[in-house]
């Protein structure tokens, strides 16, 4: 747990840390133990031939003191005085004795896992998509746009089709297209899909002074049905669960025209031209309200998707990624109502998923609207007789991709139980796929027998993807495909290039960074103004593009994620940070502060993130350094220290404060880490803005950092920084840890002493190139069973 | 039940109206201890495009009339019943009558200006408040005596899937139409859907703790741990939905399946959903609920009476067509006949745990957008009341001199104990609710 995941970022409670109390004078426990006590006990309390025991059990430090100095050591009990017992009884609680310790020390394996809740909602769509026409979507950006004279959007009143980019027109008192169209009269019909990369609750907003709706996903029900004028209402709100990784269907239509009667020919005067607008927003979790930008809209078609919004609760993380190796009843009820829902959703849909009845689920662009289209009325449309049959082939090639193997005997008749001609057909359905949606084989990973190259393709899509094997992989998997290294290797690149891994790649990196919990990043108005919200939404946006841009770039060099000196800005951002850039520039990479910055480890972001809401925080950015960067393995702060006030130390600079605080000996164990790699950073301020002084005097950024080998680097700024933790072996070694750990949700450990070292080593090898580190990761975990790594 | 200070809190809670005063005052028996609200309900039904008023308004005023051919099928209910002659929905502004007429009913209050065109006035949007069967049942959903699963439902019959002026009645607020749900299975899903989910989930909890047993045989000990815990959580869902399984049958009702809604389904629609309100009303789901049979405007071609012209294009012919007129009374005598059978069902439907009938607590209001189909007027609006919910003095026929038709949202609410002084429009509720009693 970091420092901040405890303590939120806000001035009045920030907390640093202090370091464990340790005096000189005071007896070492380790050392005594190995004198007076390991030659019976053992190094590690395991026992020895004189004396079997293994030193374990549930007393506590002062028992096991009392203990020791009255029986110890055997020959010569009484010997030690009171903190030399006391002593060793610390140091044999901690490094073996307790119950914590002993966990700690238990050799890693791979667990049993059930899906994480991302894996769950990732899965659930794509079986039900998997029934569906799979979508597609090429390079081209913005929205497939069609302009209607008129009042209906008819064919023959289409008087212009092309792409928009996004939907975000002042057409003012003029029509949008000034010679083809009259100004009071017009409609327009924007479709495409929408790509989402973050999961959760997005809002949208049509704002217009007219007429207009949004459908998204579900195209038989506007999400936003303004259709009807009335009032001067003039922004129209709705929110949606959208799952991450994955397109929408997304259509929406604009009227400046009157419904209902047409009384055109009664009216001969001319209506007074009034102004029209029409813009499409959306709220991202934890943003600020924007137009929804061009990169994520495309002009082409999309399936609909099953999306699971029942709410689940969180995995546990405490290992630093994401881990389905606890249940709970909670979690048990929400396997439950999603399983209903699921099923719900899946029989209200299944003529179309089965082919029985095309889906006339997209409105079909410029052959009318879709409130036009005929939606209802299928409960007696003549009813195929071989209705039944298709119910049950349908479960069960929904069972057999849920459980991710061709089905047993034994699973197949599960299913075929639950279909008898007394009960109708859809009851007959729903039982199945309740069955199969409680049922371990689908709510975890790796149980029960099945294909070995099975369950390497399972072990690949939910590495790359968290979701199912598409039907690619299970194709090489029927076909014994997925033995050689070479064969799992090009799948795994195959995959990459599909949105659910871009999902997850971002994703590890966020986390790696310590960007994936939410703070709040709101400054201090007086100090920072111009600091908005909007300000740090943009920031986010600008931080994840440029970590796509590097991960995708050809090189996909890891070095860069610390070494490019650019920063992606919008018109926004660079008002704010001292650039010159058009007020509605989109993101452009802009080299910036001459030459200062230092990738990710300066960006604004970042920068903001590990900052108090008046100054920088030296000890919070150490500590990602730390942390994050290098992988060490700091102890967390014994106790809460709230920072000293600025404003009681008005002369002293962040660095001097900090000093002052953190200078005695108990605090500098970890604070003479901390810090100098803190200092390095402080040339910026607490929303990421370069500076080369404060309070007057030079901005000091020097810093030093003594490697696990002993030897110490010497720094200056955050350049040096970055030059330093880009040929870090230290840092290599800690990246490729958290990439495994990301991808995989298993202990490397747990896969061979020598396999993150042998990772690490073809990281060098390939030049520091991620998506090859993944490729590598997978390639070396998707043949590891749990099972053989039990029997070792 | 709250405590409460006075005999005057003590009735208002209750939630009855100054009617029943005398009658409980005069009762010792009915004494604080032991009493349990007696449960008032509302239902009010729409039929569209105006009657014929000739063959529909009772000639008397008083206790004793006649019922003209339209209203005959109430005859087993005359004295359980309340004919309003006189009634008119006063408000004007954007709109046409019949956009006004629907919007407005309810609301008794403006529509906003909009972007829907009427065949006359100017075009209107929605309507610019809530409707009286909203607001009584935001009132009784305040108070936990009197809230229920839902608090209201909205049905209806073979609405148009377009919302616009003249598809909506219900409003929550301004420029918050509410969508009458029209189809039977629909309703039943919301009603029952959860109930029948969970009965369903519990048929195959078996197999799946079957399926970790032997999966949990498979792996090691340290992993089995995690999928014993799991099985605990299977079996006790297993258990609680066992023991409220035998409650679920009961209180489930069987719809006839495979009903599509189409014109000529109409009349098995209503009768679905009009059971699905008396079911709903059996489980105490709502206390409020509003049956909109088409639209204002509404086109059904009613070939099970013998006509093959729509409603709407009917209403317009002139009185002059005895042809048409005799048309448009058979289609609201139809009409009529679906208000009379949800009156018998409630009727034969004994109160759950209290005494008399459902009719005996609910009160039945049946309605319509314009006065009569081929003037458009907004005048005597239709008003025929039904049964014992409120207890308004019932066998009667009234007319009143063009009274605006808030004060009758005003009686609706004060029939609840909710004693607002005015409702829509105030000018129109200067004169407080009128006096049913």
């Amino acid at each position: 747990m970091t420092p901040h995941s405890r303590y939120p970022l806000v001035a009045s409670s920030v907390i640093v840390l202090l370091g464990t109390v340790t005096f000189a004078a005071e007896p070492d426990g380790a050392q005594l133990y190995k004198t007076k006590c390991a030659s019976c006990h053992g190094p590690q309390g395991e026992g020895t031939k004189k004396y079997m025991a293994r030193l374990e059990g549930d007393h506590s430090v002062a028992k096991l003191a009392d203990i020791i100095q009255k029986t110890m050591p055997e020959s010569a009990p009484g010997t030690l005085d009171d903190k030399e017992s006391k002593a060793i009884a610390e140091y044999i609680y901690q490094a073996f004795y307790s119950r914590i310790a002993r966990e700690r020390n238990r050799p890693a394996r791979i667990e049993l896992a059930r899906l994480t809740v991302r894996q769950y909602r990732n899965t659930i769509a794509d079986v039900v998509g998997s029934f569906r026409a799979p979508t597609r979507i090429g390079n081209e950006r913005g929205l497939k746009a069609e302009y209607f004279k008129g009042r209906r959007m008819r064919p023959q009143e289409r008087v212009e089709q092309r792409i928009d980019p996004n939907i975000g027109f002042q057409f003012g008192t003029n029509a949008p297209i000034p010679d083809k169209l009259d100004p009071a009269e017009f409609c327009i019909r924007w479709t495409g899909a929408l790509l989402v990369e973050h999961t959760g609750e997005y809002e949208f907003t049509l704002r217009t002074e007219h007429a207009a709706r949004l459908w998204l996903n579900d195209m038989r029900k506007p999400l936003i049905d303004a259709w009807v004028k009335s009032g001067n209402d003039t922004e129209y709100r709705e929110t949606i669960y959208l799952v991450a990784g994955r397109a929408y269907a997304l259509q929406v239509e604009y009227t400046k025209a009157k419904q209902g009667v047409d009384d055109s020919n009664k009216n001969k005067a001319k209506p007074k031209p009034v102004a029209s607008s029409m813009t499409l927003l959306w709220k991202l979790p934890h943003r600020s309200r924007e137009i929804v930008p061009t990169r994520n809209l495309a002009p082409t078609s999309a399936s609909e998707v099953y999306v699971c919004g029942v709410p689940f609760p969180a995995d546990d993380k405490s290992y630093g990624w994401e881990r389905g190796t606890t249940v709970s009843k909670e979690w048990d009820e929400a396997t439950t109502e999603a399983a209903i829902d699921a099923a719900n959703y899946i029989v209200a849909n299944i003529d179309e998923l089965t082919g029985i009845r095309r889906g006339g689920r997209r409105p079909n662009s410029g052959l009318g609207n879709p409130s036009q289209i005929n939606l209802d009325g299928n409960k007696d449309e003549p009813v195929a007789k071989d209705r039944a049959a298709k119910f049950q082939a349908f479960a069960l090639s929904f069972a057999e991709r849920a459980y991710r193997h061709p089905l047993t005997a034994e699973q197949k008749a599960a299913i075929e139980r639950q279909f008898t001609p007394t009960r109708d057909d859809e009851t007959n359905l729903k039982r199945a796929l309740l069955l199969v949606l409680k049922s371990p084989h689908f709510l975890y990973r790796e149980v029960g027998a099945s294909a070995e190259s099975y369950e390497v393709a399972a072990r690949l899509s939910f590495g790359l993807w968290d979701s199912i094997p598409d039907a690619e992989l299970l194709s090489a998997a029927a076909r014994g495909q997925l033995a050689s290294p070479e064969q799992i290797a090009r799948q795994a690149e195959r995959m990459l290039a599909d949105p659910r891994a871009r999902v997850k790649l971002r994703d590890f990196l966020l986390s790696w960074l310590k960007l994936d919990e939410g703070h709040d990043l709101a400054k201090d108005t007086k100090k920072f103004p111009g600091f908005t919200e909007e300000i740090i939404s943009d920031l986010r946006t600008s931080i994840e593009l440029f970590l796509h841009d590097v991960v995708w770039s050809e090189s996909s060099d890891y070095r860069q994620l610390l070494l490019s000196d650019e920063l992606l800005l919008n018109g926004r951002l660079a008002k704010f940070y001292g650039v010159d850039l058009p007020a509605e520039a989109d993101f452009t990479r802009v080299k910036v502060d001459a030459g200062k910055r230092a990738g990710v480890l300066t960006h604004p972001y970042l920068m903001t993130t590990f900052a108090h809401a008046g100054e920088s925080s030296p000890i919070h950015r150490g500590v990602f350094l730390a942390r994050g960067v290098l992988g060490l393995a700091l102890r967390p702060p014994p106790e809460a220290v709230a920072p000293l006030a600025p404003d009681l130390h008005p002369d002293l600079t962040t660095r001097e404060r900090v000093n002052l605080q953190t200078r005695p000996a108990q605090c500098m164990t970890c604070h003479g880490v901390i810090n100098p790699l803190g200092f390095t950073l402080e040339q910026f301020d607490a929303v990421g803005r370069f500076r080369d002084q404060e309070k007057g005097k030079p901005i000091d950024a020097t810093g030093t950092y003594q490697t696990r080998s002993g030897k110490v680097v010497q720094v200056n700024g955050a350049r040096e920084l970055a030059k330093f933790l880009a040929s870090s072996d230290e840092a290599h070694a800690a990246f490729v840890e958290q990439m495994f750990h990301a991808l995989v949700q298993q202990p490397v450990r747990a896969y061979g002493a020598t396999t993150q070292a042998e990772l690490q080593r073809k990281f060098t090898d390939s030049g520091y190139n991620m998506r090859k580190l993944a490729v590598e990761i997978l390639t070396t975990a998707a043949p590891r069973s749990r099972q053989a790594n039990a029997g070792r | 039940m709250p405590f409460v200070s006075n005999r005057r809190e003590f009735i208002r809670d209750l939630g009855l109206s100054s009617a029943s005063l005398p009658f409980i005052l005069n009762l010792p028996s009915l004494g604080f201890a032991n009493q349990t609200r007696r449960k008032q309900r509302l239902v009010i039904m729409f039929s569209p495009n105006g009657v014929i008023p000739d063959n529909f308004w009772p000639k008397e005023e008083g206790e004793t009339f006649t019922l003209k051919e339209i209203l005959r099928p109430l005859e087993p209910f005359q004295k359980q019943m309340l004919v309003l002659h006189g009634l008119c929905d006063k408000v004007r502004g954007d709109g046409d009558n019949h956009m006004r007429g629907m919007g407005c009913l309810l609301t008794g209050i403006e529509l906003f200006p909009g972007n829907i065109q009427g065949g006359s006035h100017t075009p209107a949007g929605w309507a610019s408040g809530l409707s009286i069967d909203q607001e009584i049942k935001n009132f009784l959903q305040k108070d936990p005596a009197t809230r229920t699963r839902f608090g209201s439902l909205e049905f209806g019959v073979m609405v148009p899937d377009r919302a616009d002026t003249w598809t909506r009645m219900c409003y929550a607020g301004p420029n918050k139409p509410i969508a009458p749900i029209d189809d039977p299975y629909q309703m039943f899903a919301k009603l029952y859907g959860k109930t029948k989910d969970r009965a369903l989930l519990a048929s195959v909890l078996d197999e799946v703790t079957e399926d970790l047993k032997k999966v949990s045989a498979t792996v090691s000990a340290e992993d089995r741990r995690l999928l014993e815990e799991h099985t605990t959580f299977v079996r006790d869902m297993e258990r609680d939905l066992k023991s409220t399984a035998t409650t679920i049958e009961h209180a489930v009702p069987t719809l006839d399946p495979g009903v599509k809604r189409e014109n000529d389904r109409m009349p098995q629609i209503t009768k679905m959903q009009i059971d699905l309100l008396v079911n709903s009303f059996v489980s105490d789901f709502a206390r409020v609920a509003t049956l909109q049979i088409t639209n204002s405007v509404g086109q059904p071609k009613m070939r099970w009476l013998g006509i093959n012209e729509g409603h709407h294009e009917l209403s317009h012919e002139p009185d002059s067509n005895a042809k048409a007129v005799e048309k448009l009374t058979k289609i609201n005598t139809w009409y009529c006949e679906q208000f009379a059978y949800l009156a018998k069902r409630l009727a034969e439907t004994p109160e759950p745990g209290g005494a008399g009938s459902l009719l005996d607590n609910t009160l039945l209001v049946w309605t319509n957008e314009l006065g009569k189909g081929n003037s458009h007027t907004l005048d005597n609006i239709p008003f025929v009341l039904v049964g014992g919910g409120l207890d308004f003095k019932m066998g009667r026929s009234l007319k009143f001199r063009r009274l605006p038709h808030n004060r009758l949202l005003l009686s609706l609410a004060h029939g609840f104990g909710h004693r607002i002084d005015r409702f829509g429009n105030p000018d129109f509720c200067t004169q407080g609710p009128l006096n049913l009693s």
